[in-house]
């Protein structure tokens, strides 16, 4: 080997080992830096696709009919979450009285936002939106939809303005969720390489004899620090029961092809 | 050639910001055009050494900025099992590995035989995807492969590999331009005719 390619091999190996010893948030302020500079490209391509699918839509709809039409969704989506943030106070004030140890509810705060973007990655099932930490959006915030949980926050560009949403169908995506009626809890996650039309989850780590059945819902149970209590999941398809423990396939409730326009939970119970 | 390793870098670079308007065709099973991956193959196959191992590591280390999911987050208590993030960085081996790939069929280049090439990267992108996806297992556990996910890595393989006569032709537009010949004994065969 001639001694310059030896001395770039040993210096890319050097690089390499560089890079693979950095830590997270050392890995997120490149991240950072990276979608900075991307930021003018990304603006720029996300108006010409909003144009382009506004064009194509105008043919089906009037423009004002669309305005409408997309207020109309947007109140829908909040008078839904309202409503079930209600049934889920209601027995929450029921237990509480009860158990005689009343802790005040706060608020339910929720941002609109736009999917801007879908699968921008290879391997991980995310999308982006087009509402940042300009808006009060960080890390690790639930996302929600009419029909039900979507995701969370993975990542806030630093421009402000848009945020990643890794999605409940990927694997890394890790809910704690309870089945309606029942006292199973598990963990949901999506399942790996689950790029199909219609993707199903799995529940993990029931208990052997999990008296679980298909058509039965699947709600977060508020455990785990990232999900509020109560928000729908999907419902049960299949249950596959083990020697130690029992999984179950999950049909998610959230039509993951079809995400326009998406809530992130700034704040909820305090 | 200093020019034409610097252009080879700047259209690395040109890749990055196309790649994020190249969609996923989720009619073909997600399947995408890697251009990055595509660019980096052939640029590989006609620089040196050293060049290539550049374009890997600056490849390999956007890609990641890009891609890099964070960490889990939540209560380590209720998520005890929690699915590992593959480490920053690891896609600058797979370039390189890629990279001295492509550089095996450097003399077939030289003789002007992009066509190899050409069908090379398409190759190169499939054991890309194999060993990324084989990575995750690994990492992961559960050993996993779907038809749909192998139908996805073959798609995207495909459709990347059709875009490489069109990165070659650039790139002899690029070296025409910087007076630099990137398939040297092809031009010394045509001379005395």
């Amino acid at each position: 080997m001639k001694p310059l390619n030896l001395i770039a091999l040993l210096l890319f190996l050097g690089g390499a080992v560089w890079a693979l010893t950095r830590s997270d948030r050392s890995v997120r302020e490149i991240q950072n830096a990276y979608y900075s500079a991307m930021a003018p490209f990304l603006k720029s391509g996300s108006k010409l696709e909003t144009h382009a699918r506004a064009f194509l839509e105008e043919t089906r709809h009037s423009k004002k009919l669309e305005a409408e039409l997309e207020t109309t969704r947007e109140q829908l989506g909040r008078l839904r979450l309202i409503e079930s943030r209600f049934r889920a106070l209601e027995q929450e004030n029921s237990q509480l009285r009860h158990a005689l140890n009343f802790k005040e509810a706060t608020r339910f705060d929720v941002v609109a936002a736009r999917v801007i973007r879908r699968n921008p990655t290879t391997w991980w099932q995310t999308v982006e939106i087009d509402a940042g930490s300009k808006r009060g959006i960080g890390t690790q915030l639930a996302v929600l939809s009419n029909e039900g949980l979507v995701g969370k926050i993975d990542r806030v560009d630093s421009g402000g303005e848009r945020s990643s949403v890794l999605l409940l169908t990927d694997e890394k995506c890790q809910v704690s969720a309870r089945v309606e009626g029942s006292p199973e809890v598990g963990i949901l996650s999506g399942q790996r390489g689950g790029f199909d039309a219609d993707p199903m989850l799995r529940l993990r780590f029931l208990s052997a004899n999990a008296a679980v059945r298909p058509g039965q819902r699947v709600f977060t149970t508020g455990r785990g620090g990232i999900f509020q209590a109560n928000i729908l999941l999907g419902t049960i398809h299949s249950v596959d029961k083990g020697a130690l423990d029992s999984e179950a396939l999950v049909r998610p409730s959230v039509n993951f092809a079809d995400l326009g326009a998406v809530f992130v939970v700034l704040s909820a119970d305090s | 050639m200093i020019r034409y390793s610097i252009a080879t870098i700047l259209l690395l670079l040109a890749a990055f910001v196309v790649q994020q308007f190249l969609p996923a065709f989720t009619g073909i099973h997600h399947s995408r055009i890697l251009l990055v991956q595509l660019l980096f193959l052939c640029c590989a196959v006609t620089v040196g050494q050293p060049t290539m191992l550049l374009l890997a590591f600056i490849g390999g280390f956007f890609w990641d900025a890009q891609c890099a999911l964070g960490p889990h987050g939540g209560d380590p208590e209720v998520y005890r099992q929690q699915v590992e993030n593959l480490r920053f960085g690891y896609s600058i081996l797979l370039f390189g590995g890629m990279g001295f790939l492509m550089q095996g069929i450097q003399p077939l280049f030289k003789q002007g035989k992009w066509h190899f090439s050409a069908l090379l990267s398409g190759i190169a992108v499939l054991l890309y995807l194999t060993a990324e996806y084989t990575i995750i297992n690994f990492v992961r556990g559960e050993f996993t492969l779907s038809r749909a996910t192998m139908l996805q890595m073959t798609y995207t393989s495909v459709l990347t590999m059709l875009f490489s006569p069109i990165v070659f032709w650039m790139l002899f537009t690029i070296a025409r331009s910087c007076d630099h010949s990137i398939k040297p004994e092809a031009g010394r065969r045509r001379r005395p005719r």
